[in-house]
């Protein structure tokens, strides 16, 4: 986000001094991805040390710094823990593999063959040959769901399970929020199993989230399970397991149904997506740090998205594209406004991926996720107001191109615009926080016979909100049927404007291209 | 006509909804819901499967059908709406239906779907007849590839067919077409067939939807405009067409579908067809006749009565169509039958081109020439029957064959009849 002292590499007291902007913006919470002392052969989850900071982004003093300015703010922030698996430079793992009579050694899971759990898929394609690795020190294979310098921890073990309780609670009294739980479906493996959702996983997160109860109440765990909606419902158990989890199969879909110009992909993947219980919650993305990841996707839907979204096999990465938000839509701020006007008014919570709210571009350029990892772009100065070191040292590369290069996407020109994609996303902030009908309300799909308009009803206690999405780059007629609402007057959200009272008829609207509609619905 | 009054309010509220189309596949129906369903679902089993990324739609253009016809259709329809549906669909498929406010007419639905394609823009506009019981998934490709993929303008099928089925076709149709327009279309009356957005620009304004030849006979009116619009025509093989039993009372109606349609068209296209000479092959993708050998029962003895007494019934008639030399060798014929019957490809050309010159020229009211066009056709029918009946499929085709290069031969004769009027003989 920003570099406070010049080494090229963002840190916890530069993001402390950037949190203005992001209040200003209006999010409510920061999701900080892993931060943990690493060898980074994995962007850091690869973790070597569960209880410090990679002295890359500072000293724990810099985080508490960091989380005392974000809770004056009102910012609440979660941070990325990865129980799975640590690095293999982990101190544990290195105890582990050194003697098969090593204190630590049920810590990890080991073999003497490479055929156990063969029902487990492999999750990087592109690298891995196998969810085992052979292991000259240890003289067995030691099993990894992903990088095979991952090793996974063996979470029958109750001393496991015990420790990274203990991890959590460290960083929970140092005032972290929540976690963001990485690749939770992999914890335990079972014979004859894909070893993905087990009820051994399951009851592996209940006893943590008890004990969080117990301990921190009013904290929460935020799970990344890239799953169907049926079994990511799992991950709610009764309320006793996660309090959100990311909507996966929502994503791809949305970016589908936005090509296609049809609402098919959005409204069937919600109509399968069972209700979860009342305190919990979904977390709808459009972008994150890793690829748009099309595993939840059926092959014919994955073909057609590389051929719309990633025509250049270089976008490709694992079963998934790798680009931002903005060069995915061609830069087109119709799109860009219409996509984010859907995560912010479906059910969940809207979480967006820094420099997405200015449209920042990628470098496909960049090896495995990193050409969406680039620096923000503050300004049009030096390093993009990024950081004062030499450009040579940074710790990625700044987008350059005339397109997406700092000097022409940058926050300190689009804060001077009243009509920047800055000052449009700020305002899309506040109108969704003027209401809580977008985070609590219930959804109700209209079904128009026109499949290129997406309308649903938005419903919290008496107040009723209309949205309407023309998910076509052409101009759309649609005829809504409203007759519940009879009477009542839609009062548009962002300029609020009246538009005519609902009568007996179809209620008839015209939308431009990929333009939307946020109604209040009134009585008056 | 303008495209307002052909689309009925209803209809394009449906159509606004559709919105811009990929391809588009009209099917006509009345009271069609024995064959319906299972056309309707091949239809759609074959867009998913060939054209899964397009924006597709089936059309429905009803003739006021009371037995469910238009909801059987409609239940076609794939999309997030009602219950989930056992296909998998990247994208809507809708299927709209619409009645129009009239007697059932061929043209009036074509012109509905031709109007329809145009407003949503359609690429490639595949038609579909709502009794092809045999139809398969796979004519969907074979229609609309070669348009969608491959630019060309007009898709005409091929169809494997009992050996004695279409003798209006092999007889009169098909030798005819290839004889004037100098192309071997082996259906001129397409039952199914598909064209481009060039043609469906062509022909949105065309004369032909306000002509008797157009409201009965579209097919044929297409046909021949893609014919002499120069198109880029391709024959696509469908297989079995599937039998529909017509008996001699269906005869008078055929032939106002079919040859009236093709006589008006080759007025309106004269100056087209009469520089045309040399006989080009077109591309298609099977064979481009097939036969089956099935046993035929066909009451001989009736169609020769039906002949004779027509040439007798018909004869002041038939003497104002027809030169005397031609009745004279019609009312010959009447005399035998058997093996002693005399009706000759060349006679039977003769009789053909003397029809076509007359409708053009009038002589008599247009409808009482095709009328009178049956006997005369029974007679042929007659003969080649008789002829063939023992046939082997080679010789069949052979047979055929020779008829065309008759039709071919004597078009002099036909220039000289047809432009007899110009010059004022």
């Amino acid at each position: 986000m920003y570099d406070s002292n010049g080494d090229g590499i963002g840190d916890f007291r530069g993001l402390a001094q950037k949190l203005d902007y992001l209040r200003e913006l209006g999010i409510t919470a920061i999701w900080v991805m892993p931060f943990f002392p690493s060898p980074l052969r994995d962007d850091g989850y690869d973790i070597s040390d569960y209880t410090s900071v990679h002295p890359n982004y500072g000293s724990l003093d810099d985080l508490k710094v960091f989380l005392d300015a974000a809770r004056s703010r009102g910012i609440r922030v979660i941070i990325e823990l990865v129980l799975n698996h640590t690095s293999d430079q982990h101190p544990w793992f290195q105890e582990s593999r050194s003697s098969v009579d090593s204190p630590r050694r049920d810590w990890y899971v080991w073999s003497d063959t490479d055929t156990r759990y063969h029902g487990a898929r492999i999750i990087f394609l592109d690298t891995e040959m196998s969810n085992w690795a052979w292991d000259p020190v240890s003289k067995a294979y030691y099993w990894h769901r992903f990088f095979s310098h991952q090793p996974d921890l063996n979470y029958d073990n109750p001393a496991v399970r015990e420790e990274m309780w203990n991890v959590m609670k460290f960083w929970l009294e140092l005032g972290v929020d929540g976690f963001r739980l990485d690749a939770v479906p992999y914890l335990v493996e079972r014979e004859g199993t894909s070893c993905e959702n087990l009820p051994e996983t399951h009851a592996v997160i209940k006893e943590l989230r008890r004990r969080l109860d117990e301990d921190f109440p009013g904290r929460m765990l935020l799970a990344e399970a890239n799953q169907w909606p049926a079994d990511l419902r799992a991950y709610f158990g009764d309320g006793d397991e996660f309090h959100m989890a990311f909507h996966f199969p929502l994503m791809p879909r949305m970016f589908m149904g936005l090509k296609l110009e049809d609402r098919k992909p959005i409204t069937e993947i919600l109509q399968q997506t069972p209700a979860i219980p009342d305190p919990c919650q979904w977390c709808l993305f459009l972008r994150n740090h890793d690829e748009l990841t099309l595993e939840m996707v059926t092959d014919m839907e994955r073909d057609y998205m590389y051929d719309e979204y990633a025509h250049d096999k270089g976008m490709r990465l694992n079963l998934g594209i790798r680009r931002r938000l903005a060069p995915l839509l061609d830069n087109d701020r119709r799109r860009i406004e219409l996509m984010n006007g859907m995560l912010f008014s479906l059910p969940g919570t809207p979480v967006m991926y820094y420099g997405d709210e200015i449209g920042m571009g990628d470098n496909i350029f960049l090896g495995d996720r990193n050409g969406v990892r680039t620096p923000m772009q503050w300004d049009g100065g030096w390093n993009a107001g990024f950081s004062a070191a030499d450009p040579e040292s940074l710790y990625a590369a700044l987008i350059l191109n005339p397109v997406y290069g700092y000097q022409a996407v940058n926050v300190a020109s689009q804060k001077r615009l009243q009509h920047s994609l800055l000052s449009w996303t700020r305002r899309l902030l506040q109108v969704r926080k003027s209401t809580p009908i977008f985070s609590r309300g219930s959804i109700e799909f209209l079904y128009p016979a026109n499949h290129r308009v997406l309308a649903y009803v938005r419903k919290l206690g008496r107040e009723t909100v209309l949205v309407v999405n023309n998910l076509s780059a052409s101009a759309q007629a649609v005829e809504l049927d409203l007759s519940e609402f009879k009477g009542n007057i839609l009062v548009e959200m962002f300029g609020r404007n009246i538009f005519p009272r609902i009568g007996e008829l179809p209620y008839l609207l015209t939308l431009g291209p990929y333009q939307f509609y946020w109604f209040r619905l009134r009585r008056i | 006509m303008a495209d307002e009054d052909i689309l009925s309010d209803d209809l394009l509220r449906q159509l606004m909804s559709v919105g811009e189309t990929d391809i588009l596949v009209g099917i006509h129906t009345h009271n069609n819901a024995k064959t319906i369903g299972r056309v309707v679902q091949a239809v759609r089993e074959g867009l998913l499967k060939h054209f899964p990324r397009e924006r597709v739609a089936i059309l429905n253009v009803d003739g006021g059908s009371q037995d469910g016809t238009t909801d059987l259709v409609r239940a076609a329809a794939i999309s997030d709406v009602g219950d989930a549906t056992p296909f998998y669909a990247l994208r809507t498929l809708h299927c709209i239906s619409s009645q129009y406010d009239s007697v059932p007419s061929a043209g009036k639905a074509m012109h509905i779907v031709v109007a329809a394609s145009d407003l949503l823009r359609v690429k490639a506009c595949a038609i579909v007849a709502p009794e092809s019981f045999e139809i398969q998934p796979d004519w969907m490709n074979r229609l609309l590839r070669p348009i969608y993929g491959e630019h060309y303008d007009f898709v005409a099928p091929v169809y494997s067919r009992q050996r004695f089925d279409g003798m209006l076709v092999t007889n009169l149709m098909y030798p005819m077409t290839r004889a004037v327009y100098g192309k071997p279309i082996r259906e001129p009356r397409p039952g199914e067939f598909a064209f481009s957005d060039r043609l469906v620009s062509d022909l949105v304004g065309h004369e032909l939807w306000n002509q008797d030849a157009g409201r009965l006979g579209p097919e044929v009116c297409f046909t021949v405009s893609a014919l002499a619009d120069d198109a880029r025509i391709f024959q696509t093989f469908l297989g079995p067409k599937g039998h529909v039993d017509q008996g001699p009372a269906d005869l008078v109606p055929a032939l106002r579908q079919t040859v009236a349609p093709l006589f008006w068209s080759m007025e309106a296209t004269f100056d087209w067809w009469n520089t045309i000479g040399v006989l080009q092959a077109l591309p298609s993708d099977g064979p481009e006749y097939e036969v089956s050998m099935d046993p035929v029962h066909v009451d001989l003895t009736r169609l020769h009565q039906m002949f004779t007494s027509g040439v007798t019934d018909l004869q002041d008639v038939l003497r104002s169509i027809v030169s005397a030399s031609t009745l004279a060798q019609l009312q010959s014929a009447a005399t035998n039958e058997g093996n002693n019957f005399q009706y000759t490809d060349e006679l039977w050309v003769k009789v053909v081109y003397e029809f076509a010159a007359s409708y053009h020229r009038s002589v008599i009211n247009r409808d009482h020439i095709i009328q009178a066009l049956a006997p005369l056709y029974r007679g042929r029918a007659y003969a080649f029957l008789t002829e063939n009946l023992k046939a082997s499929k080679d010789e069949l085709a052979m047979h055929i064959e020779s008829l065309c290069q008759t039709f071919e031969r004597q078009k002099p004769y036909l220039l000289e009849l047809w432009t007899a009027q110009e010059r004022g003989s």
